[in-house]
């Protein structure tokens, strides 16, 4: 009974929200009113939270706790909205935390942290995460690859290198100075919430203040156009999986100092929350448009959700469900936004609408659906005279 | 044999601004473009005319530096160049305009026609002055069709996009600007604001190399014309010298009268 009522009023108020965003005079007003919707929808998760758990929910370690649980995934993906962006999909962002934390907790790695600095880790995570993120990269721009199955391989291939180089064991993080200064605070913040906001302010600029950023776009909304601007589309391809695997090495940096340990588990299914934070934070998965506000708010949604549940005893199966019926509706949402506030241009809109079903692999109702307005469209634009 | 023709041009205007001379270019066993001279002058409009697989594509993309000649010279502004990737050319001040206008869809006006040459202060991106560069630029071209320049190119009509495609090359003060059918797609109204836009751009000193189908279009704004015939330039000449019948016969039979190719050159 109550599962309903919590499940349903934040699907129903993102709903409204986001029409709301999508009736907005020009497109420019798209991003805002859709992360305004976000915002509507994460404030009434809170607000129930609060009446369906007092005292328990509207408290600063809950708070606190919220973040600190939202912070890891929240660095991976905005490492992932700069991938989907650009046109591409890593399903092997799991995969890579594990790597990086089991290759950053090596018995020689700590040796080498031990008589050096503990900066040797957190080094040693980030280059893991950057080299596995360079070998994606390269695979995929200049092997052709296509990114889905390439990174999928990663996934396979890191999480059993991880498994092999642990030994299938958990490693302890021996050093003090890094789990005093990791899971530590400033001010009452803690580290691991200062580290997921400024990544997610460094990625804002990236995106939205460079020439990378702009590129980013360029690439993933048309790469020929990019090509013959004289983008090297290529060589920024890899640079978006290198920057993919740079922030899971700094995950890993993360959640080595909330567990202590490093494990070839850790970061399980990370690629499905942080794909599902990205989409339902407004980025299409056909690359070209997102924001990095909207992945920060679907990272938080996310983690509310899972919090609000938990604190209601309800089970992580159901859980699961709510997840679904959310990503199913954003998705949903997000295509009539897509079609409905551009004109159908060509056939490239009709593919490209399809393929996002294929990256999403768990929603196929939601592709389905998609393709049924994608495949009407030419009808409806045979009326107007051809542009 | 198209040396004695291209003195004419010469006389009228001085240095060109592009020269090819004996251009080949083969796809595999294919040879697409056979000892190819073409002359280009600044403050002028070329068209190059052509039936459909007469090589006018690989010639610009040639030009642009797409897919590179195989052999032959290559002259910009009297100066001997290799065009080896986009970026060459690019760097020489060739902009080509695509038939399939090569806009990202999901930036604005102002981020396609800096696309890939972004201004910035220090490490962050300069968007006052690309926005402030970019109307003065549409300006300059008079015109008025853009509500504004912050519009996403995908809410522009095909005009709107070919102006803004034409801008982008005037903003980068193109030496050579190349048009590819950039009135296939147009209505008559637009086609005409297209053609308007062409002759500015080539009244404002930048050379214009235009590729057309339509005759009509030719003999509006081209002051020469190129024609090509299964991979051999047939004629390169000052349009007053031509009239329309003799263009169709260069484009379709590759001779008209004593223009030409030669009759053993339409053998092999």
């Amino acid at each position: 009974m109550s599962e309903t009522t919590t499940a349903t009023p934040p699907a129903g108020s993102a709903a409204g929200a986001s029409d709301g965003g999508g009736k907005g005079p020009g497109l420019l007003a798209g991003p805002l009113g859709r992360n305004l919707g976000l915002v509507v929808a994460l404030l009434v998760l809170c607000v129930v939270g609060a009446l369906t758990a007092p005292g328990r929910f509207v408290d600063v370690d809950n708070v606190l706790t919220i973040l600190r649980l939202a912070a890891v995934i929240g660095v991976v993906s905005v490492g992932m909205t700069f991938v989907i962006i650009g046109g591409g999909i890593d399903l092997s962002v799991g995969a890579l935390v594990a790597l990086s934390s089991i290759w950053a907790t090596t018995l020689a790695t700590q040796a080498m942290a031990e008589d050096f600095h503990w900066i040797v880790m957190v080094a040693t995570a980030i280059l893991v995460g950057a080299g596995a993120g360079l070998v994606n990269g390269i695979v995929i721009a200049y092997g052709k690859l296509v990114a889905f199955i390439a990174t999928l391989a990663m996934l396979a291939a890191a999480r059993g290198l991880a498994e092999i180089i642990a030994q299938r064991r958990t490693q302890i993080v021996q050093d003090r100075g890094f789990i005093e200064f990791f899971a530590g605070d400033v001010l009452g913040i803690p580290t691991l919430v200062i580290i997921f906001a400024l990544v997610a302010a460094a990625g804002w600029v990236l995106l939205n203040r460079t020439t990378f950023g702009r590129r980013t776009f360029a690439v993933g909304g048309n790469a020929e156009a990019a090509r013959l601007a004289g983008i090297r589309v290529q060589r920024h391809t890899v640079w978006l999986y290198v920057l993919s695997g740079v922030c899971c090495g700094i995950a890993a940096v993360m959640l080595m100092a909330r567990t202590t340990t490093g494990s070839s588990t850790h970061g399980t299914l990370y690629e499905l929350d942080a794909i599902a934070a990205v989409v339902i934070g407004g980025t299409l998965l056909i690359g070209g448009r997102g924001t990095i506000v909207g992945t920060v708010l679907g990272v938080l949604i996310f983690t509310t959700l899972s919090n609000v549940f938990v604190l209601n005893n309800l089970s992580s199966s159901a859980q699961a469900v709510a997840k679904g019926v959310i990503i199913v509706i954003a998705v949903l949402l997000q295509q009539r936004l897509a079609t409905g506030g551009v004109r159908p241009r060509k056939k490239a809109r009709g593919g490209g609408a399809a393929a996002p079903g294929n990256p999403a692999g768990a929603l196929p109702g939601g592709s389905a659906t998609a393709g049924g307005p994608a495949g009407a469209r030419p009808g409806d634009s045979g009326g107007r005279p051809p542009h | 044999m198209s040396a004695p023709e291209r003195d004419h041009g010469t006389t009228a205007v001085g240095r060109p601004t592009l020269e090819l001379r004996g251009v080949d270019k083969s796809f595999g066993a294919v040879q697409v473009l056979h000892d190819v001279h073409l002359t280009v002058y600044p403050g002028k409009v070329t068209a190059l005319v052509g039936d459909n697989g007469a090589g006018k594509s690989t010639l610009i993309k040639g030009i642009a530096g797409i897919h590179p000649f195989d052999s032959g010279e290559v002259e910009f502004e009297g100066e001997r160049v290799t065009l080896h990737s986009p970026r060459d050319a690019a760097k020489l001040g060739i902009e080509v305009v695509y038939q399939d206008l090569a806009l990202a869809d999901n930036l604005d006006v102002v981020q396609n026609m800096f696309l890939g040459r972004e201004r910035k202060r220090g490490v962050l991106l300069d968007e006052q002055s690309m926005e402030v560069a970019a109307r003065e630029t549409l300006a300059k071209l008079s015109v008025r069709t853009l509500k504004s320049v912050r519009q996403l190119v995908s809410s522009l009509s095909g005009g709107q996009r070919q102006t803004v495609a034409i801008a982008k090359a005037v903003l980068w003060e193109s030496k050579l600007v190349i048009l590819d059918e950039p009135t296939a797609a147009l209505g008559v109204a637009q086609t005409r604001q297209v053609l308007d836009l062409v002759r500015r751009l080539a009244d404002a000193g930048h050379a214009v190399v235009f590729i057309t189908h339509n005759m009509v279009d030719v003999f509006e704004v081209a002051d020469r014309v190129a024609a090509l015939y299964l991979g051999r330039v047939a004629a390169d000449v000052p349009i007053d010298q031509v009239d329309r019948t003799q263009v169709i016969e260069l484009i379709t039979s590759g001779r008209s009268g004593d223009l030409g190719l030669s009759a053993e050159d339409l053998e092999d």
